[in-house]
């Protein structure tokens, strides 16, 4: 820890140029977006899994401290993606190391020229709702307390957990042997480039993500009576009695040429941004955690946290599918099997 | 004219932590050097003041400390930078623990240098001159123009002291090594290329290194630091010189 704040303090201290700042706003903004993606997977899963805690999410999502959440991680989102960029393109090409300051000049102004009409939008749907509310303004404090509680008592746990499995190895003499000598990682080096390349995979399909969400449709049409969920194409009759879970599932049945669309977008987002998340969030273990027990228990942590955020996220896409489409495809591959038992389909 | 002076000093014997103390010398001129105001005020105001210096030249490499916030070497900044009258604030390199004053430890700085053997490795006979006797390996200007900028490193840890992943963890091998590491790596008379780029591909080797760019402005001899970092990167993943 006091490493952590060491840097802060020095960071704020020495006269470093844009590119030390550039990189302080990256770790800051990458954090923000991987403690919303946590929170975010699990209560989208609920849909499947727990459909009247997922319309009790929805609603703390509408109060008002979860809508200026909402603008904060469209900011770090959009500058954590244009300044990934940035980062992987001098990586790659160093000899351009001249024009980088430029370069985060522009990822500055070009975070600017997206937000301001998103912002612009986000308002919009913002006192839109307002306007259309009976109810007299309510902070819901309850609700985010509600939404919020199992996050921080989860997080508590599985630290704790990890804490004590992280003391039981420390007992184990071949994982405590001191670093003899400096010796290459083919796992870092892997690590290294994947995330620079799932990054800028990731570009496309955030800013899709967020424009489909959160500005053609926020967060308050989810329910909204009457409200088509874009680029769907299942019939508005569904729809006149949306329900949040309603909502996820006309997205996820929605079929294009014979594929569902949003659920093969949702579950390579959801690989990619996770598997680069959560090692932003090794990497900032292994930057500031130096105690040898906190700091193996926080990656325990961290690791079994994305190894749960992966599945819980994929299990709820992939087990909403319709029956019928489950039973197709295993009709489909008997009869391939059967083809090829019979002799007509060669393996 | 006036400078104005606020040194970070701490003595281990006396003080408890490090304190500011701030010290006012008349008739400076604008040609004068921070370092030349440190000798004065060690001279004429406060014997204990204690910082290293050896040549004063720019070339040795001692006197690397944080001047207005930046890594500089004490002997090349001149009070002209800082306009009329000017206020300074010198201050130890972060991230060495210090020994007095602005003197550091450097040992953790140079076990981080020698951990990438800077030295040339080349077991083959050497080339036989017209005489018939042994002389030196040649090497194609080109060849050698490869790594010349690393060549000009002086080991005055300002890059290694301006980069936030080694405040953060000391146990980065840190700008200065890789530079160091940069100079043999791309030099074709070397023959230990791959033990090299094992050792850098360490997590606490180049991987550590965020790009942040804070080591290419601290080098007081221009060195392209981040650029030389990100080539060895590229050397590393293609697993050649030649990437």
């Amino acid at each position: 820890m006091t490493s952590l704040v060491l840097t802060i303090t020095e960071t704020l201290r020495y006269r470093g140029k844009l590119g030390q700042w550039a990189w302080a706003l990256h770790r800051v903004s990458g954090f923000g977006t991987v403690v919303f993606l946590i929170m975010h997977v699990i209560d989208t899963s609920w849909a499947t899994f727990y459909p009247e805690l997922y319309v009790k999410a929805v609603d703390a999502y509408k109060t008002p401290l979860f809508t200026v959440g909402e603008f904060a991680l469209v900011a770090c989102v959009v500058y954590h993606a244009l300044n990934g960029f940035r980062i992987a393109l001098f990586d790659y090409r160093p000899q351009w190391w001249r024009r980088q300051e430029d370069a985060a000049k522009l990822v500055l102004l070009g975070t600017l020229v997206l937000l301001v009409p998103a912002f612009f939008i986000m308002t919009g749907h913002v006192v839109n709702y307002y306007n259309e509310r009976v109810s007299a303004f309510d902070l819901g404090l309850e609700k985010v307390v509600e939404a919020t509680a199992p996050f921080a008592v989860g997080t508590v746990v599985v630290i704790g957990l990890a804490l004590i499995v992280s003391a039981g190895a420390s007992l184990i003499p071949a994982l405590n042997a001191p670093k003899k000598r400096l010796k290459g990682s083919k796992m870092e080096t892997f690590m290294w480039s994947f995330m620079r390349i799932s990054g800028i995979l990731i570009i496309p399909l955030v800013f899709g993500h967020l424009a489909m969400m959160h500005l053609i449709q926020g967060v308050f049409d989810i329910t909204r009576v009457g409200h088509v969920p874009v680029f769907t194409n299942l019939g508005p009759n569904m729809n006149e009695t949306l329900t949040a879970v309603n909502f996820v599932r006309l997205r996820w049945d929605t079929m294009l040429a014979g594929v569902y669309i949003w659920r093969v977008y949702d579950i390579l987002l959801l690989f990619l941004v996770t598997l680069h998340g959560f090692n932003g969030l090794r990497y900032i273990i292994n930057d500031y955690i130096h105690n040898r027990l906190v700091n193996r228990a926080l990656r325990i942590a961290s690791f079994g946290t994305m190894i749960g955020v992966i599945l819980v996220g994929a299990l709820a896409i992939l087990q909403s599918v319709p029956a019928t489409t489950a039973e197709m495809l295993s009709e489909a591959s008997r009869a391939i099997e059967m083809s090829i038992n019979s002799g007509i389909l060669v393996r | 004219m006036q400078a104005t002076i606020r040194i970070r000093r701490f003595n281990p014997e006396k003080d408890k932590k490090p304190y500011w103390a701030t010290y006012t010398l008349q008739d400076c001129e604008p040609t004068n050097r921070v370092l030349e105001l440190l000798h004065r005020i060690k001279w004429e105001i406060d014997g204990t003041l204690t910082l290293r210096r050896s040549c004063a030249q720019g070339i040795c490499g001692s006197d690397a400390m944080r001047i207005n916030g930046r890594n500089r070497l004490a002997c090349k900044v001149l009070l002209q930078e800082f306009g009329e009258n000017p206020k300074i604030q010198v201050e130890p390199i972060l991230g060495l623990p210090v020994i007095k004053d602005l003197v550091v430890d450097m040992e953790p700085f140079f076990a981080h240098y020698r951990a990438v053997m800077p030295y040339l490795v080349n077991d083959s006979p050497p080339p036989i001159g017209p005489d018939g006797k042994p002389r030196e390996r040649l090497q194609s200007p080109e060849a050698r123009a490869r790594y010349d900028d690393t060549t000009k490193c002086i080991l005055c840890a300002a890059c290694t002291t301006s980069c936030p992943s080694f405040w953060a963890n000391g146990a980065y091998v840190g700008p200065a090594a890789i530079v160091q590491a940069h100079r043999f790596i791309f030099d074709d008379r070397d023959q230990l290329l791959q033990e090299r780029l094992d050792v850098l591909a360490d997590p606490d080797g180049v991987w550590r290194c965020r790009t942040v760019y804070n080591c290419t402005p601290a080098c007081p001899r221009g060195i392209q630091v981040t650029q030389a970092i990100g080539e060895v990167k590229r050397a590393i993943r293609a697993g050649k010189r030649d990437y």
